[in-house]
């Protein structure tokens, strides 16, 4: 008898951390959710302009990546002439960065895909050219920023 | 005396918790009720061109797409377009968004040509402003 009239609370299972536990499980939730979001390579389409108005550059100023239709490049610049096969596209990242410490920021980079080039070739060479980066004399960072895309006109 | 007062609150004052995991699990339920992952599905089976170069989109409002499947069939707004056609539509978006940001998803084996006729309606449009999908390359 003595021992039944200790035990004057009733047994419960605590619930007051369950709040605590639920609002652990919705914040993971909401920080471990990750939308689908758009990725790629960025570029600004310059502005039509007429014949009269275009910018002239200096040859030597130009690096020159043509893409032919079976995706093989061709990079021409002053002192380089060569063709890259698709698994020797790295060469262009090569060229760029020694011709950004020659030429620094008058460095225009051309971009000239056939228009029979599959679109692959285009875009691995154009990630070559954002790729590049090379640092100056003074400590600037210098990256390929003047890059023109225009097709190679059919012969 | 003063014994004897504090004797009858035996059971401390708390706030009833029991219905903060209700609460927890409403809300859990009702933003998983409420997301909405992509507005449009298209049936499309494009594979992006990989570069190491990628960047993200950080102006998710200011995007809009356009498709171009193996087949070189130009989609815009889930609906197939000519070539032609590219620079009306997006016309009507830069009017409505200057800010507009085109992201081109094209299959990697599209001739670069369907890609530059659409570079071409996007500069008559005044979209300047665009992005090559990708993946990111490890």
């Amino acid at each position: 008898m003595a021992l039944r009239k200790k035990r004057r609370i009733k047994p419960t299972i605590p619930t007051a951390s369950m709040g605590d536990v639920a609002f652990l499980i919705l914040i993971f939730f909401l920080t471990s959710t990750i939308f689908t979001r758009d990725k790629g390579l960025k570029m600004l389409l310059p502005e039509r302009t007429e014949e009269q108005e275009k910018v002239k550059v200096k040859p030597e100023n130009i690096v020159t990546v043509a893409i032919n239709p079976a995706g093989e490049a061709m990079v021409k610049a002053t002192g380089y002439e060569m063709i890259l096969t698709a698994v020797e596209f790295g060469e262009i990242k090569r060229v760029v960065e020694e011709k950004l410490l020659e030429r620094d920021t008058l460095l225009v980079v051309s971009l000239r895909p056939s228009k029979d080039a599959p679109y692959k070739s285009m875009v691995e060479a154009l990630d070559q050219i954002k790729l590049a980066k090379a640092t100056a004399a003074d400590g600037r960072e210098l990256r390929a920023t003047k890059v023109s895309l225009i097709p190679t006109s059919e012969e | 005396m003063r014994k004897s007062i504090i004797r009858r609150y035996k059971e401390p004052a708390e706030i009833p918790t029991a219905s903060t995991a209700d609460i927890a699990f409403l809300l859990i339920l009702f933003f998983m009720v409420t997301t909405v992952f992509r507005a449009t599905t298209l049936h499309l089976k494009i594979k992006l061109p990989q570069a190491r170069s990628t960047e993200r989109i950080l102006m998710r409002r200011n995007v809009s797409y356009i498709w171009v499947d193996i087949n070189s069939k130009i989609y815009i707004d889930d609906h197939v377009v000519t070539s032609d056609m590219v620079g009306g539509k997006v016309t009507q978006k830069v009017w409505d968004n200057p800010e507009l940001i085109t992201v081109l998803k094209v299959d990697e084996t599209v001739n670069y040509g369907v890609v530059d006729q659409i570079l071409d309606q996007l500069k008559e449009a005044k979209a300047f402003r665009i992005t090559f999908a990708s993946e990111q390359r490890r």
